[in-house]
């Protein structure tokens, strides 16, 4: 029974000021305060009616949403003219603003250009409607599949997780035959804490074999299938803490025996838990995060150092890392707060190894240039210093050389940045030196290369014909949906390379940073089905470059229904020097926005 | 009779007389009643006659009597209380119509603001379109002061409550109020003790308050009447009765069935409350409708029978990239084609089988066709025109609905462009345009025979046409708002509907009367089901609720709560076991009919009292739901699996 009070009766109508403004705006300067007050009156009266009209239409549309046309209807049922060019395809919030004493609602109006219009000769025809089945229930049993939501909401995972009391045993619901008839009356009840059974069934059991089995296999094709079934399934969480032993342990037992490959694998399924929106991760970081963490800053994690890329390794995992403090940091476990620290103290430690340096910096540069500039800047001389001895001196070994040159890359990859930020033009070289000791003269270089660069734009400007990276997109796209570490070192790699040049091509001769990609689906996947008509997908890329990257990648909507836009996980120009000025340090962001995936994918 | 008061009538006929544009009477009758034109002028004095408000009653004491009437019921015994409680609503949306009416805009406010948020729950919705007028010109063609100006508000009350307010109003002698209640109010009186609050609460909530007695006395044929035999040997058929679809011919020949088959054999024996097969005059059938409806037999045979043990599985369509743009979808009886309606006006059809969707060959083509060959309707049919789904482009306006004839030639829609099309699944073109309606088009049902179909609108009518007519048969107008759903009952001789006055009302195809009001609902309603065996009505909408009413006498069974959301679709098993209800909350529900119906029937049933009302989820087997996708239509194929429509809404997530 909701509560009524009088104000929700009579709602509110439009005040004499309003009506005033409104006349003005048509002409009419000097309105009686009579005329106005009547004129409110009425309005609001018709105002109203043609809301409440507008929702029967709302209704018989079978939606929770008035929508400009169904005011359209409503008028035109009262033989009024609809209001013409309110019709948009996106949602329209609306804005807030005070000042002056004054509030103000409205809605916002972009500026178009109109170049953007022109050059755009073919504009996106709307997805096709299309229909998919599935099953909802078999014999009365909704089974568990990407289609169907989760057994377990989230915030029910979280709640559990957060107070095990509330953790009911096994209750029965959706899918579940309702069992009145077992409730007794006028039992005492005596709360006896269940026993956490953690029983699979033998569906599960073979599930989970299958599924580590592919993913630590050397078949890839079946590990993309096993990867993007944890991604995206719905009700794992009773495999977690299984799935979590498996990559613990992996990990322990890999590392000692220096296994790259493995380790990799063992990463990609932490990411392809974390990406699983229907899991609750919580309950098991302090498993997982040793695990990551082991595979940020361990001495050694291959065979042999000089030749394996086992940087990879590592900045895969620090990405991980801050995804990790993305997701879960709160006031209470100050996840970020420790993992800082601890890499914090690394770098402190004079007999710290190159490659932990390496995995140190790495670290807390994904967690944001603020740790950055906090954490690293100060002790810029004295990493210098020590790299210096490794790449000036005669006697080190190439293995130290290579360490130490992977760092040097790092450093002003990350730096330069910060610095454009706080640093005022002109930069002394001088100054650089005396300030960053070693490091100096790369900064100096990074910064001023940068600062001629044009400041990114932060929204979409326009649109660069598609065709000049079409023929590899796909390949770029793979590249980043799979975070970027699987093609270390094949071909696929050089690929993405060579679109390099022109990349920067646009960048220095426009203002855009964007690529429009085709990325056909990918074949293995079970989203296939979803779009009937096989037409390529396309894929919005968007580049940011510059220093003042923020946490969150803004969405460019040039399409509602479709939209992929990927932040660069600096990926690209880490390995070519002379991308290295380009300094595009952002955080690895990768939203696919788009309806057929949101549906299998989300929660 | 005060010669002053017999003025204002007159002048208010006379008034009526010249708005209608009749000249002629108008001047015999002033000339009758000696009547000069400048008499008449007394414009307010004359609609107040026209409208029933009089301005007398000083407008303060309107506060005071309605405040002497809330003490007096609430210093009455507590049985006779909420009975006496009913009238507390009616008499403040009178006194505050009367208020606005005489141009006392401020005391009405205020009597509103003082009274309004105390009333039940279910007239608030009521009460706040009331508050939106505040003066006279707004009361002018408002659809719910014209429904409270012009019909009594219906109160049920038992004789001893009755004559309780009789005294206390002849005692008190408080004018204003004692004018309400004679105006406007109907007592419809019973014997017996006085109802409490729950069961009052259950059956009220209409625009126009209760159901009288009398609405709900007719006797009403909802058995289902015997199949008559089909014919499956092609026995000679006259090619030219079919021609004549109106022609009533109720007498099948009962032909000796065919000993082979046993599905025909077996046939409960008829019903009692089933209707004569002649009620409904409906064309013969025809050879194809005979074999079609053999196969469905057939099917049906191997039907499973749905019980708690054995639930359905629910196989879901999902409509993708139709963020809000659809607006209903409907199945075929054989679940073979769905049939999705969008807001650009645009129908498709979508095959679910591996038959794709054909057209007819082109005319000339059609000449070379053998018509003599046993399967001319399939070679009649371009091989090579199959599609997957098909686009029927005609309306202009959202199409609301959609239904397809039991033949599956045929598919009508209607839409807010105020039309009803009828479109031919065969050609794939629009065949006719039903133009009738003036307002937008809510709802369109075939019936279960074909032929019939039946259309509700914005314009508060339902409407019954035949597929080979242009103007409707009878128009079926009564209810107090849009009349937002219809369903044909099972026997096809009466269609049910439910409107925004949150009255379900069943009608009779051949009076074209009301035989059953039935009062409960709290808001508008969405959706209608008939149970199988045609004796319960399910009907539930905007407030969340199932009400399961039993056709018998019109009473409110059970009320089935749940759901979060708008209900659009409810649907019986074929069995008749289980119901299932779903709506915008994503979420589908299986609910216990036998249980229901088990229990309704072992009650002895108090023809004049409603029978308490079975409330709660006592019968809620299973709920199920979807990933972010409303519910727009629920079907269970012959054989009893049961076919979802959602709609994904990617905007949700």
């Amino acid at each position: 029974m909701s509560k009524v009070n009088e104000s929700d009766l009579y709602g509110t109508n439009f005040s004499i000021e309003s009506i005033k403004v409104m006349a003005e705006s048509i002409g009419i300067n000097s309105l009686q305060d009579e005329a106005a007050k009547d004129l409110a009156e009425d309005i609001s009266f018709r105002l109203k009616h043609v809301v409440q009209d507008a929702a029967k239409f709302m209704n018989h549309s079978k939606r929770i949403k008035l929508l400009q046309s169904d005011v359209d209807a409503a008028l035109r049922v009262r033989n009024v003219e609809p209001q013409y060019g309110f019709y948009s395809n996106e949602p329209l919030p609306f804005r807030f603003a005070s000042g002056g004493g004054r509030e103000l609602h409205f809605i916002e109006e972009k500026e178009v250009d109109l170049g953007d219009l022109l050059n755009n000769l073919n504009p996106k025809a709307p997805l096709e409607v299309s229909l998919r089945s599935h099953w909802l229930c078999i014999d009365g049993i909704q089974p568990t599949i990407p289609e169907n939501p989760p057994p377990v909401a989230k915030a029910v995972q979280k709640l559990e997780s957060v107070d095990p009391i509330n953790k009911k045993p096994m209750k029965e619901t959706a899918g579940k035959p309702s069992t009145g008839k077992q409730k007794l009356k006028n039992v005492e009840t005596v709360q006896i804490k269940q026993l956490a059974t953690h029983e699979l069934s033998v569906e599960q059991q073979l599930y989970y074999k299958e599924i580590t089995e592919a993913c630590v296999g050397s078949d890839e094709a079946r590990r993309a299938e096993a990867l993007q079934s944890l991604s995206s399934d719905p009700g794992l969480h009773e495999m977690l803490p299984r799935m979590c032993t498996f990559i613990i342990e992996g990990v322990r037992v890999n590392v000692v025996q220096n296994n790259l490959a493995l380790l990799i694998y063992l990463m990609r399924m932490v990411k392809a838990l974390l990406d699983n929106q229907s899991l609750y991760l919580e309950k098991y970081l302090h498993e997982l995060i040793p695990s990551v963490t082991t595979c940020i800053v361990s001495k050694q994690l291959c065979m042999r150092p000089e030749l394996d890329n086992h940087w990879a390794l590592r900045d895969f995992a620090s990405r991980l890392m801050s995804q990790i403090c993305k997701n879960f940091n709160t006031s209470t476990n100050n996840i970020q707060t420790r993992i800082t620290r601890m890499f914090t103290n690394a770098l402190s430690n004079d007999k710290i190894a190159l490659s932990s340096l390496y995995g140190a910096l790495q670290g807390l540069s994904e967690l944001g240039p603020e740790v950055t500039r906090i954490f690293i800047l100060p002790r810029i001389r004295m990493i210098g210093m020590k790299i210096e001895s490794h790449l000036e001196g005669n006697l080190i070994s190439n293995n130290d050389r290579t360490a130490a040159g992977h760092i040097k890359q790092l450093l002003v990859k990350i730096i330069a940045p910060v610095l454009k930020s706080i640093r005022n033009a002109p930069d002394n070289l001088e100054d650089y030196k005396q300030d960053y000791g070693y490091m100096g003269i790369s900064l100096h270089g990074a910064v001023v290369k940068a600062r001629t660069q044009p400041t990114p734009v932060s929204t979409l400007a326009a649109s660069v014909p598609t065709n000049t990276i079409t023929p590899v997109g796909q390949t770029v796209a793979r590249t980043m949906t799979s975070s970027g570490i699987i093609q270390q070192g094949n071909p696929q790699r050089t690929i993405v390379m060579s679109q390099q040049p022109q990349r920067i091509a646009t960048q220095q001769n426009q203002q855009q940073k964007v690529l429009f990609m085709n990325q056909r689906s990918q074949p293995s996947s079970s989203l296939q089905q979803f779009s009937q008509s096989n037409a390529p997908t396309t894929t919005v890329v968007k580049l940011v470059s510059g220093s003042q990257v923020s946490n969150q990648p803004k969405f460019i909507q040039s399409q509602p229904t479709k939209l992929v836009m990927v932040s660069n996980p600096g990926g690209f120009s880490q390995q070519s020097p002379g991308t290295q000025t380009q300094s595009n340090i952002v955080k690895p962001n990768f939203i696919v926005h788009k309806n057929i995936e949101d549906f299998s994918d989300l929660g | 009779m005060s010669s002053g008061l017999d003025k204002n009538q007159l002048a208010a006929v006379l008034q009526v007389l010249k708005k209608y544009n009749l000249k002629g009477t108008e001047e015999s009758l002033r000339k009758e009643a000696n009547f000069s034109e400048d008499i008449a002028d007394q414009d307010s004095d004359v609609s107040s006659v026209l409208t029933g408000y009089k301005s007398d009653g000083d407008p303060d004491t309107y506060v005071l009597s309605y405040m002497e009437l809330k003490r007096f019921v609430e210093n009455s015994l507590d049985i006779y209380k909420h009975e006496l409680g009913m009238i507390l609503y009616p008499v403040l949306v009178h006194m505050y119509l009367e208020l606005v009416y005489n141009g006392h805009s401020d005391e009405a406010v205020t009597l509103m603001r003082k009274f309004g948020p105390e009333q039940d729950f279910y007239y608030q919705d009521d009460l706040r379109k009331l508050a939106m007028v505040t003066r006279r010109e707004h009361m002018n063609g408002n659809e719910l002061t014209d429904t409270f100006k012009s019909n009594q508000f219906i109160i049920r009350m038992s004789r001893d409550t009755l004559s309780l307010l009789k005294r206390h109003l002849s005692d008190k002698k408080a004018s204003v109020l004692l004018n309400i209640v004679q105006e406007h109010l109907y007592f419809d009186m019973y014997e017996g003790v006085a109802r409490n609050k729950t069961q009052i609460d259950a059956t009220s909530g209409a625009v126009g308050g209760e159901a009288r007695r009398q609405d709900n006395k007719t006797k009403v044929y909802y058995g289902i009447p015997k199949v008559p035999d089909i014919q499956i040997l092609s026995a000679p058929v006259d090619e030219e009765e079919d021609n004549q679809d109106n022609q009533d011919n109720p007498d099948k020949p009962k032909k000796k069935k065919s000993k082979k088959d046993p599905l025909l054999s077996k046939k409960t024996k008829s019903d009692p409350n089933a209707p004569p097969n002649d009620r409904i005059p409906v064309p013969d059938l025809k050879d194809n409708d005979k074999i079609e409806k053999l196969k469905a037999l057939r099917e049906a045979s191997k039907r499973v029978n749905l019980t708690t043990d054995n639930l359905p599985s629910c196989c879901c369509y999902t409509l993708l990239n139709a963020n809000h743009s659809v607006c209903c979808a409907e199945i075929t009886e054989d679940s073979s084609m769905l049939a999705v309606g969008f807001n650009d006006s645009i129908i498709k059809v979508f095959t679910l089988v591996p038959q794709k969707l054909k057209a007819m060959k082109s005319a000339d083509k059609l000449s070379d066709v053998n018509i003599e060959a046993e399967d001319v309707l399939v070679r009649m049919m371009d091989e090579r025109s199959g599609e997957s789904s098909r686009a029927l482009c005609g309306h202009n306006g959202s199409v609301y609905s959609v239904a397809f004839s039991p033949d599956r030639t045929l598919l009508l829609s209607c839409s807010e462009d105020t039309t009803i099309r009828l479109w031919s699944l065969q050609i794939w073109t629009c065949l006719v345009v039903f133009k009738g309606h003036l307002f937008p088009v809510w709802d369109v049902k075939f019936s279960p025979h074909g032929y019939y179909f039946a259309s509700t609108s914005y314009d508060r009518t339902a409407r019954l046409w035949a597929t080979d007519q242009h103007q409707p048969l009878r128009i079926f107008a009564g209810h107090f708002s849009d009349v937002d759903c219809v369903q044909f009952h099972p026997n096809a001789n009466y269609i049910a509907t439910g409107s925004s006055d949150r009255r379900v009302c069943l009608w009779d195809l051949t009076t074209g009367n009301h035989v059953r009001l039935m009062t409960g609902h709290k808001r508008p309603i969405q959706t209608l089901a008939f149970s199988v065996c045609g004796r319960f009505l399910a009907s539930a909408g905007t407030d969340c609720r199932v009400l399961i009413w039993d056709l018998s006498h019109g009473h409110l069974v059970a009320e089935l709560t749940g759901h979060e959301k708008t209900i659009h679709c409810l649907a019986f098993s074929r069995c008749g076991n289980v119901l299932v209800s779903g709506g915008l909350d994503c979420t589908v529900k299986l609910w216990n009919f036998t249980k229901l119906t088990e229990e309704t029937s072992s009650e002895d049933v108090n023809i004049s009292h409603n029978p308490d009302v079975k409330t709660g989820d006592t019968y809620l087997v299973r709920t199920f739901q979807t990933k972010n996708s409303p519910l727009i239509n629920l079907h269970f194929t012959r054989r009893n699996l049961m076919i979802a429509v959602a709609v994904f809404d990617g905007m949700a997530t």
